[in-house]
Protein backbone atom coordinates (compact mmCIF):
# COMPACT_ATOMS: atom_id res chain seq x y z
CA UNK A 1 0.00 0.00 0.00
CA UNK A 2 2.31 2.33 1.16
CA UNK A 3 4.50 1.56 -2.10
CA UNK A 4 1.78 2.29 -4.59
CA UNK A 5 1.32 5.81 -3.13
CA UNK A 6 5.08 6.43 -3.19
CA UNK A 7 5.19 5.20 -6.49
CA UNK A 8 2.33 7.44 -7.33
CA UNK A 9 4.14 10.63 -6.32
CA UNK A 10 7.60 9.66 -7.54
CA UNK A 11 5.70 9.25 -11.01
CA UNK A 12 4.46 12.29 -10.74
CA UNK A 13 7.42 14.39 -9.49
CA UNK A 14 9.25 13.16 -13.22
CA UNK A 15 6.08 14.19 -14.80
CA UNK A 16 6.53 17.39 -13.78
CA UNK A 17 10.13 17.71 -14.23
CA UNK A 18 9.48 16.29 -17.77
CA UNK A 19 7.05 18.61 -18.32
CA UNK A 20 9.15 21.73 -17.04
CA UNK A 21 11.54 20.69 -19.30
CA UNK A 22 9.48 20.52 -22.20
CA UNK A 23 8.73 23.74 -21.66
CA UNK A 24 12.28 24.71 -21.66
CA UNK A 25 13.17 23.77 -24.60
CA UNK A 26 10.70 25.01 -26.78
CA UNK A 27 11.33 28.19 -25.44
CA UNK A 28 15.03 27.84 -26.23
CA UNK A 29 14.45 26.70 -29.78
CA UNK A 30 16.13 29.37 -32.08
CA UNK A 31 12.48 29.55 -34.09
CA UNK A 32 11.78 33.53 -33.30
CA UNK A 33 14.92 34.64 -32.46
CA UNK A 34 14.64 38.46 -33.07
CA UNK A 35 12.62 41.40 -31.67
CA UNK A 36 8.55 42.86 -32.28
CA UNK A 37 7.46 39.86 -30.56
CA UNK A 38 4.40 39.90 -27.63
CA UNK A 39 5.82 37.55 -24.58
CA UNK A 40 4.03 34.74 -24.31
CA UNK A 41 2.85 33.10 -20.71
CA UNK A 42 5.07 32.17 -18.18
CA UNK A 43 3.98 28.24 -17.92
CA UNK A 44 6.14 27.26 -15.51
CA UNK A 45 4.33 29.48 -13.19
CA UNK A 46 0.75 28.11 -14.03
CA UNK A 47 2.17 24.14 -13.93
CA UNK A 48 3.55 25.17 -10.59
CA UNK A 49 0.35 26.92 -9.03
CA UNK A 50 -2.36 24.69 -10.70
CA UNK A 51 -0.62 21.55 -9.32
CA UNK A 52 -0.33 22.91 -5.93
CA UNK A 53 -3.66 24.04 -5.50
CA UNK A 54 -4.60 20.59 -6.36
CA UNK A 55 -2.32 18.03 -5.39
CA UNK A 56 1.01 20.06 -3.35
CA UNK A 57 2.67 16.57 -2.42
CA UNK A 58 3.37 16.20 -6.27
CA UNK A 59 5.08 19.90 -6.23
CA UNK A 60 7.92 19.60 -3.62
CA UNK A 61 8.50 23.17 -2.68
CA UNK A 62 13.05 22.85 -3.38
CA UNK A 63 11.41 21.11 -7.37
CA UNK A 64 9.62 24.20 -7.81
CA UNK A 65 12.71 26.38 -6.96
CA UNK A 66 15.19 24.09 -8.74
CA UNK A 67 13.33 24.70 -11.77
CA UNK A 68 12.34 27.83 -11.71
CA UNK A 69 16.30 28.85 -10.35
CA UNK A 70 17.65 26.91 -13.84
CA UNK A 71 15.04 29.02 -16.18
CA UNK A 72 16.66 31.96 -14.34
CA UNK A 73 20.16 31.29 -15.83
CA UNK A 74 19.23 29.91 -19.06
CA UNK A 75 16.70 33.07 -19.83
CA UNK A 76 19.45 35.84 -18.68
CA UNK A 77 17.19 36.85 -16.05
CA UNK A 78 18.56 38.21 -12.91
CA UNK A 79 19.42 35.33 -10.90
CA UNK A 80 17.48 33.95 -8.25
CA UNK A 81 14.84 36.37 -7.64
CA UNK A 82 12.12 35.55 -9.85
CA UNK A 83 12.28 31.91 -8.16
CA UNK A 84 11.95 33.69 -4.71
CA UNK A 85 9.16 35.26 -6.02
CA UNK A 86 7.72 32.31 -7.17
CA UNK A 87 8.49 30.03 -4.52
CA UNK A 88 7.05 32.70 -2.08
CA UNK A 89 3.71 32.82 -4.44
CA UNK A 90 3.71 28.60 -4.27
CA UNK A 91 3.82 28.79 -0.22
CA UNK A 92 1.21 31.41 -0.39
CA UNK A 93 -1.04 29.11 -2.25
CA UNK A 94 0.04 25.81 -0.43
CA UNK A 95 -1.18 27.42 2.86
CA UNK A 96 -4.39 28.07 1.28
CA UNK A 97 -5.22 24.29 -0.36
CA UNK A 98 -6.88 22.46 2.46
CA UNK A 99 -9.70 25.87 2.36
CA UNK A 100 -9.44 25.73 -1.48
CA UNK A 101 -10.91 22.46 -2.15
CA UNK A 102 -14.53 23.31 -2.66
CA UNK A 103 -13.84 27.07 -3.79
CA UNK A 104 -15.33 27.25 -7.48
CA UNK A 105 -13.01 27.70 -10.38
CA UNK A 106 -13.60 30.97 -11.05
CA UNK A 107 -12.89 32.09 -7.48
CA UNK A 108 -9.61 30.01 -7.82
CA UNK A 109 -8.74 31.85 -11.00
CA UNK A 110 -8.83 35.13 -9.02
CA UNK A 111 -6.82 33.81 -6.00
CA UNK A 112 -3.98 32.49 -8.24
CA UNK A 113 -4.23 35.86 -10.83
CA UNK A 114 -3.88 38.22 -7.82
CA UNK A 115 -0.53 36.10 -6.11
CA UNK A 116 0.54 36.83 -10.18
CA UNK A 117 0.15 40.17 -10.03
CA UNK A 118 1.81 40.95 -6.34
CA UNK A 119 4.73 38.41 -7.71
CA UNK A 120 5.49 40.81 -10.71
CA UNK A 121 4.38 43.97 -8.76
CA UNK A 122 7.28 42.58 -5.86
CA UNK A 123 9.77 41.43 -9.07
CA UNK A 124 9.54 45.06 -10.44
CA UNK A 125 9.92 46.67 -7.55
CA UNK A 126 13.14 44.62 -5.72
CA UNK A 127 14.49 45.19 -9.80
CA UNK A 128 14.13 48.95 -9.09
CA UNK A 129 15.37 49.16 -5.73
CA UNK A 130 18.44 47.18 -6.75
CA UNK A 131 18.74 49.93 -10.00
CA UNK A 132 18.46 46.91 -12.35
CA UNK A 133 17.94 47.71 -15.95
CA UNK A 134 14.21 46.51 -17.10
CA UNK A 135 12.28 45.15 -19.87
CA UNK A 136 9.87 48.29 -20.53
CA UNK A 137 6.48 48.04 -17.96
CA UNK A 138 4.35 47.22 -20.95
CA UNK A 139 5.66 43.88 -21.81
CA UNK A 140 5.93 42.87 -18.21
CA UNK A 141 2.37 43.40 -18.04
CA UNK A 142 1.48 41.85 -20.88
CA UNK A 143 3.42 38.86 -20.33
CA UNK A 144 1.58 38.80 -16.40
CA UNK A 145 -1.71 39.21 -17.91
CA UNK A 146 -1.12 36.09 -20.79
CA UNK A 147 0.46 34.39 -17.53
CA UNK A 148 -3.21 35.06 -16.01
CA UNK A 149 -5.09 33.93 -19.23
CA UNK A 150 -3.14 30.50 -19.76
CA UNK A 151 -4.12 29.36 -15.93
CA UNK A 152 -7.52 27.88 -17.20
CA UNK A 153 -5.70 25.74 -19.47
CA UNK A 154 -2.63 24.90 -17.66
CA UNK A 155 -5.60 23.76 -15.35
CA UNK A 156 -7.94 21.88 -17.61
CA UNK A 157 -4.56 20.38 -19.31
CA UNK A 158 -3.57 18.90 -15.69
CA UNK A 159 -7.16 17.63 -14.64
CA UNK A 160 -7.95 16.18 -18.09
CA UNK A 161 -4.77 14.73 -19.64
CA UNK A 162 -2.74 14.19 -16.01
CA UNK A 163 -5.82 13.18 -14.49
CA UNK A 164 -5.06 15.69 -11.64
CA UNK A 165 -8.41 16.38 -9.54
CA UNK A 166 -8.91 18.22 -6.03
CA UNK A 167 -8.61 15.88 -3.12
CA UNK A 168 -12.51 16.11 -2.25
CA UNK A 169 -13.38 17.75 1.38
CA UNK A 170 -11.61 15.43 3.97
CA UNK A 171 -10.18 12.93 1.71
CA UNK A 172 -7.75 10.31 2.49
CA UNK A 173 -5.18 8.63 0.49
CA UNK A 174 -4.33 4.61 0.60
CA UNK A 175 -2.56 4.68 4.13
CA UNK A 176 -6.10 7.06 5.80
CA UNK A 177 -4.10 9.84 6.10
CA UNK A 178 -5.35 13.18 4.94
CA UNK A 179 -4.60 13.64 1.83
CA UNK B 1 -2.86 4.07 15.94
CA UNK B 2 -2.38 5.71 12.10
CA UNK B 3 -3.97 8.88 13.43
CA UNK B 4 -1.72 8.76 16.35
CA UNK B 5 1.44 8.25 13.63
CA UNK B 6 0.15 11.21 11.81
CA UNK B 7 -0.34 13.64 14.94
CA UNK B 8 3.10 12.80 15.86
CA UNK B 9 4.29 13.20 12.39
CA UNK B 10 2.81 16.08 11.53
CA UNK B 11 3.72 17.95 14.73
CA UNK B 12 7.53 17.72 13.92
CA UNK B 13 7.40 17.61 10.29
CA UNK B 14 5.12 21.42 9.53
CA UNK B 15 8.29 23.69 11.80
CA UNK B 16 11.19 22.02 9.99
CA UNK B 17 9.57 22.53 6.95
CA UNK B 18 8.54 26.00 7.39
CA UNK B 19 12.63 26.70 8.55
CA UNK B 20 13.74 24.85 5.49
CA UNK B 21 11.22 27.04 3.02
CA UNK B 22 12.39 30.01 5.00
CA UNK B 23 16.16 29.00 4.61
CA UNK B 24 15.23 27.72 0.58
CA UNK B 25 13.76 31.78 0.00
CA UNK B 26 16.95 33.22 1.94
CA UNK B 27 19.38 31.29 -0.45
CA UNK B 28 17.65 32.79 -3.44
CA UNK B 29 17.74 35.91 -1.93
CA UNK B 30 21.22 35.85 -0.80
CA UNK B 31 22.17 34.48 -4.72
CA UNK B 32 20.47 37.67 -6.63
CA UNK B 33 22.72 40.02 -4.24
CA UNK B 34 25.23 38.39 -5.23
CA UNK B 35 24.15 38.57 -9.06
CA UNK B 36 23.97 42.19 -7.46
CA UNK B 37 27.44 42.98 -5.91
CA UNK B 38 29.82 40.80 -8.15
CA UNK B 39 27.74 40.59 -12.00
CA UNK B 40 30.60 39.49 -13.69
CA UNK B 41 31.67 36.33 -12.02
CA UNK B 42 27.73 35.74 -11.42
CA UNK B 43 27.59 36.09 -15.40
CA UNK B 44 30.88 34.11 -16.01
CA UNK B 45 29.15 30.78 -13.54
CA UNK B 46 26.09 31.27 -16.43
CA UNK B 47 27.78 31.06 -18.82
CA UNK B 48 29.77 27.74 -17.62
CA UNK B 49 26.21 26.30 -16.62
CA UNK B 50 24.76 27.24 -20.35
CA UNK B 51 27.91 26.06 -21.87
CA UNK B 52 26.62 22.44 -20.01
CA UNK B 53 23.26 22.65 -20.41
CA UNK B 54 22.13 23.36 -23.85
CA UNK B 55 24.86 21.67 -26.34
CA UNK B 56 23.48 18.52 -24.20
CA UNK B 57 20.28 19.41 -25.76
CA UNK B 58 21.36 19.71 -29.00
CA UNK B 59 20.91 16.63 -30.44
CA UNK B 60 16.93 17.33 -30.20
CA UNK B 61 17.22 21.14 -30.67
CA UNK B 62 18.77 21.06 -34.18
CA UNK B 63 16.04 18.15 -35.47
CA UNK B 64 13.12 20.19 -34.17
CA UNK B 65 14.24 23.80 -35.59
CA UNK B 66 14.68 22.07 -38.80
CA UNK B 67 11.38 19.97 -39.12
CA UNK B 68 9.83 23.16 -37.92
CA UNK B 69 11.63 25.29 -41.20
CA UNK B 70 10.92 22.42 -43.56
CA UNK B 71 7.20 22.67 -42.07
CA UNK B 72 7.35 26.84 -42.87
CA UNK B 73 9.01 26.15 -46.37
CA UNK B 74 6.56 23.82 -47.28
CA UNK B 75 3.70 25.95 -46.62
CA UNK B 76 5.21 28.88 -48.65
CA UNK B 77 4.88 26.19 -52.00
CA UNK B 78 0.93 27.51 -51.77
CA UNK B 79 2.35 31.25 -53.22
CA UNK B 80 5.21 29.55 -55.45
CA UNK B 81 3.81 30.86 -58.14
CA UNK B 82 3.95 34.31 -57.02
CA UNK B 83 7.03 34.06 -55.41
CA UNK B 84 8.71 32.68 -58.23
CA UNK B 85 7.34 35.88 -60.06
CA UNK B 86 8.73 38.11 -57.45
CA UNK B 87 11.98 36.48 -57.37
CA UNK B 88 12.37 36.93 -60.94
CA UNK B 89 11.75 40.66 -60.87
CA UNK B 90 14.08 41.02 -57.74
CA UNK B 91 16.68 38.66 -60.01
CA UNK B 92 16.28 41.13 -62.80
CA UNK B 93 17.42 44.71 -60.44
CA UNK B 94 19.94 42.23 -58.45
CA UNK B 95 21.65 41.94 -62.00
CA UNK B 96 21.79 45.32 -62.53
CA UNK B 97 22.92 46.27 -59.23
CA UNK B 98 25.78 43.98 -59.52
CA UNK B 99 27.23 45.01 -62.68
CA UNK B 100 26.77 49.03 -60.88
CA UNK B 101 29.06 47.13 -58.24
CA UNK B 102 31.45 45.61 -60.32
CA UNK B 103 32.14 48.73 -61.95
CA UNK B 104 32.33 50.57 -59.27
CA UNK B 105 34.51 47.92 -57.13
CA UNK B 106 36.97 48.05 -60.44
CA UNK B 107 36.81 51.88 -59.82
CA UNK B 108 37.64 51.75 -55.94
CA UNK B 109 40.31 49.41 -56.71
CA UNK B 110 41.65 52.00 -59.37
CA UNK B 111 41.52 54.44 -56.63
CA UNK B 112 42.89 52.94 -53.74
CA UNK B 113 45.96 51.31 -55.97
CA UNK B 114 46.13 55.07 -56.98
CA UNK B 115 46.02 56.22 -53.50
CA UNK B 116 48.11 53.35 -52.23
CA UNK B 117 45.68 53.08 -49.36
CA UNK B 118 46.60 50.23 -47.04
CA UNK B 119 43.74 47.96 -45.99
CA UNK B 120 42.91 46.28 -42.73
CA UNK B 121 44.14 42.75 -43.12
CA UNK B 122 43.09 42.04 -39.24
CA UNK B 123 39.15 41.32 -40.01
CA UNK B 124 39.39 37.87 -40.49
CA UNK B 125 36.87 35.69 -39.11
CA UNK B 126 35.20 32.64 -37.58
CA UNK B 127 31.52 31.22 -38.42
CA UNK B 128 29.62 29.60 -35.69
CA UNK B 129 25.82 27.66 -36.09
CA UNK B 130 23.26 29.45 -33.81
CA UNK B 131 22.51 26.93 -31.63
CA UNK B 132 19.35 28.69 -29.45
CA UNK B 133 18.00 31.59 -28.64
CA UNK B 134 17.37 33.78 -25.23
CA UNK B 135 13.96 32.26 -24.46
CA UNK B 136 12.95 35.23 -22.96
CA UNK B 137 11.27 38.21 -24.78
CA UNK B 138 13.08 40.68 -23.02
CA UNK B 139 16.34 39.66 -23.84
CA UNK B 140 17.56 39.64 -27.68
CA UNK B 141 20.56 37.19 -27.79
CA UNK B 142 21.51 34.09 -29.74
CA UNK B 143 23.84 31.37 -28.54
CA UNK B 144 26.74 30.22 -31.14
CA UNK B 145 27.99 26.74 -31.06
CA UNK B 146 32.08 28.30 -31.14
CA UNK B 147 33.55 29.50 -28.07
CA UNK B 148 36.80 29.84 -26.26
CA UNK B 149 38.03 26.84 -27.58
CA UNK B 150 37.81 28.51 -31.12
CA UNK B 151 39.54 31.64 -29.88
CA UNK B 152 36.21 33.24 -29.57
CA UNK B 153 36.66 36.66 -26.97
CA UNK B 154 34.50 38.98 -25.31
CA UNK B 155 33.89 42.04 -26.85
CA UNK B 156 33.63 40.28 -30.86
CA UNK B 157 31.53 41.67 -33.65
CA UNK B 158 29.64 39.79 -34.71
CA UNK B 159 28.08 40.19 -38.72
CA UNK B 160 25.30 37.44 -41.15
CA UNK B 161 27.80 38.17 -44.04
CA UNK B 162 26.07 41.51 -44.76
CA UNK B 163 25.24 43.26 -41.80
CA UNK B 164 25.90 44.11 -38.21
CA UNK B 165 24.36 41.63 -35.87
CA UNK B 166 25.99 42.21 -32.13
CA UNK B 167 28.50 41.74 -29.89
CA UNK B 168 30.39 38.62 -28.38
CA UNK B 169 28.97 38.89 -24.82
CA UNK B 170 29.77 35.33 -22.68
CA UNK B 171 32.62 32.89 -23.84
CA UNK B 172 32.07 29.37 -23.04
CA UNK B 173 34.29 26.89 -23.46
CA UNK B 174 32.13 25.60 -26.57
CA UNK B 175 29.70 28.04 -26.99
CA UNK B 176 29.39 31.95 -27.14
CA UNK B 177 26.34 33.93 -26.57
CA UNK B 178 25.87 37.18 -29.04
CA UNK B 179 24.16 39.83 -27.47
CA UNK B 180 21.97 40.83 -30.96
CA UNK B 181 22.01 44.93 -31.07
CA UNK B 182 17.99 45.11 -30.53
CA UNK B 183 18.73 44.14 -27.05
CA UNK B 184 18.16 46.68 -24.84
CA UNK B 185 21.84 46.27 -23.35
CA UNK B 186 23.08 47.08 -26.61
CA UNK B 187 24.89 50.02 -27.45
CA UNK B 188 26.62 50.50 -30.45
CA UNK B 189 28.89 54.11 -31.62
CA UNK B 190 28.15 54.50 -34.90
CA UNK B 191 28.58 56.66 -37.82
CA UNK B 192 25.46 57.98 -40.40
CA UNK B 193 27.14 58.31 -44.28
CA UNK B 194 27.40 60.63 -45.63
CA UNK B 195 27.93 63.33 -43.42
CA UNK B 196 30.06 61.04 -40.95
CA UNK B 197 27.85 62.27 -38.08
CA UNK B 198 28.45 60.23 -34.84
CA UNK B 199 25.39 58.94 -32.82
CA UNK B 200 24.55 55.81 -30.84
CA UNK B 201 22.72 52.64 -31.73
CA UNK B 202 20.49 51.84 -28.90
CA UNK B 203 18.89 48.46 -28.54
CA UNK B 204 14.97 48.83 -26.83
CA UNK B 205 13.74 45.34 -27.87
CA UNK B 206 12.08 46.65 -31.13
CA UNK B 207 12.89 45.50 -34.50
CA UNK B 208 14.15 49.27 -35.23
CA UNK B 209 16.49 50.21 -32.42
CA UNK B 210 16.47 53.91 -32.44
CA UNK B 211 19.87 56.09 -32.82
CA UNK B 212 20.38 58.64 -30.29
CA UNK B 213 22.86 61.60 -29.24
CA UNK B 214 23.07 62.65 -33.03
CA UNK B 215 25.53 65.63 -33.36
CA UNK B 216 23.66 67.49 -35.95
CA UNK B 217 19.81 66.82 -36.85
CA UNK B 218 19.96 68.42 -39.62
CA UNK B 219 22.30 67.05 -41.39
CA UNK B 220 20.50 62.95 -41.60
CA UNK B 221 17.87 62.00 -43.47
CA UNK B 222 16.00 58.60 -43.70
CA UNK B 223 17.63 56.37 -46.03
CA UNK B 224 21.06 57.34 -44.71
CA UNK B 225 23.74 54.65 -44.67
CA UNK B 226 24.50 53.73 -40.63
CA UNK B 227 28.36 51.98 -39.90
CA UNK B 228 30.13 51.40 -37.11
CA UNK B 229 32.77 53.74 -35.99
CA UNK B 230 35.21 52.45 -34.66
CA UNK B 231 34.81 54.85 -31.18
CA UNK B 232 35.92 53.51 -28.04
CA UNK B 233 37.59 50.80 -29.51
CA UNK B 234 34.31 49.16 -29.37
CA UNK B 235 34.04 47.63 -32.68
CA UNK B 236 36.14 47.31 -35.94
CA UNK B 237 35.05 50.82 -38.14
CA UNK B 238 33.01 50.40 -41.15
CA UNK B 239 30.91 47.31 -40.43
CA UNK B 240 27.19 47.95 -42.49
CA UNK B 241 24.84 48.33 -39.70
CA UNK B 242 21.45 49.51 -41.41
CA UNK B 243 19.77 52.79 -42.86
CA UNK B 244 17.84 55.17 -41.50
CA UNK B 245 13.84 55.83 -40.77
CA UNK B 246 12.00 57.55 -39.64
CA UNK B 247 10.14 55.98 -36.62
CA UNK B 248 6.59 57.74 -34.74
CA UNK B 249 6.73 60.80 -33.32
CA UNK B 250 10.06 61.33 -35.69
CA UNK B 251 11.95 59.73 -33.99
CA UNK B 252 15.30 58.36 -36.38
CA UNK B 253 15.24 54.53 -35.94
CA UNK B 254 17.68 51.89 -38.10
CA UNK B 255 16.86 49.43 -40.32
CA UNK B 256 19.06 46.95 -39.48
CA UNK B 257 20.94 45.15 -42.75
CA UNK B 258 21.15 41.78 -41.26
CA UNK B 259 18.24 39.26 -41.66
CA UNK B 260 16.76 38.90 -37.88
CA UNK B 261 14.50 36.34 -39.30
CA UNK B 262 16.94 33.91 -40.39
CA UNK B 263 19.77 33.81 -38.06
CA UNK B 264 21.49 30.65 -38.83
CA UNK B 265 25.08 31.35 -39.00
CA UNK B 266 26.65 34.30 -37.74
CA UNK B 267 30.74 35.34 -38.77
CA UNK B 268 32.43 36.10 -35.37
CA UNK B 269 34.87 39.17 -36.82
CA UNK B 270 38.47 38.51 -35.44
CA UNK B 271 39.73 41.69 -33.42
CA UNK B 272 42.65 43.33 -32.12
CA UNK B 273 42.99 46.29 -30.14
CA UNK B 274 44.54 48.93 -32.54
CA UNK B 275 47.90 49.82 -31.18
CA UNK B 276 47.84 52.76 -29.15
CA UNK B 277 49.86 56.16 -29.53
CA UNK B 278 51.78 56.90 -26.75
CA UNK B 279 54.38 59.36 -27.54
CA UNK B 280 54.18 62.52 -28.72
CA UNK B 281 56.55 62.04 -31.30
CA UNK B 282 59.82 64.52 -32.16
CA UNK B 283 58.46 67.05 -33.49
CA UNK B 284 56.23 68.68 -31.28
CA UNK B 285 59.21 70.14 -28.68
CA UNK B 286 60.05 69.37 -26.01
CA UNK B 287 57.60 67.12 -24.52
CA UNK B 288 58.23 64.93 -21.92
CA UNK B 289 61.37 62.46 -22.64
CA UNK B 290 60.25 58.57 -23.31
CA UNK B 291 63.66 57.54 -24.75
CA UNK B 292 66.00 55.07 -23.54
CA UNK B 293 68.93 56.47 -22.63
CA UNK B 294 70.81 54.49 -25.08
CA UNK B 295 68.99 55.52 -27.94
CA UNK B 296 69.76 59.32 -26.50
CA UNK B 297 73.75 57.90 -26.35
CA UNK B 298 73.19 56.95 -29.75
CA UNK B 299 71.27 60.11 -31.38
CA UNK B 300 73.98 62.23 -29.82
CA UNK B 301 76.60 60.09 -31.64
CA UNK B 302 74.64 60.51 -34.89
CA UNK B 303 75.08 64.30 -34.10
CA UNK B 304 78.45 64.09 -33.05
Amino acid sequence: MAEVVVTRRFRHWCLFLVLSFLVIFTRLLPLDAGPGRLPGPDLLVCLAFAWVLRRPAYVPVAMIAGVILLTDILFLRPLGLWAFCVVLGSEVLRRREPFTRDLPFLLEWLMVGMVIVIMTLGYTLILAVFAVSQPSIGLTLIQMIATILAYPLVVLFSSRIVGLRKAAPGAVDNLGRKV
Amino acid sequence: MAARDKGANEEYVRPIRRILVIGLLMFLMALFLLWRIDSPRAERFRAMLVDRFVPSMDWALVPVTKTVDMIEGFESYARLYEQNQDLRRELQQMRAWREAALQLEQENAKLLDLNKVRLDPALTFVTGVVLADSGSPFRQSVLLNVGARDGIQDGWATTDGLGLVGRISGVGQTTSRVILLTDPGSRIPVTIQPTGQRALLVGDNSALPPVEFIEDMEQVRPGDRVVSSGDGGVFPAGLLVGQLVTGPNRRLRVRLSADYERLEFLRVLRSTPADPVGAPGGLVGPGPRLQEPSEIVAEEAADG
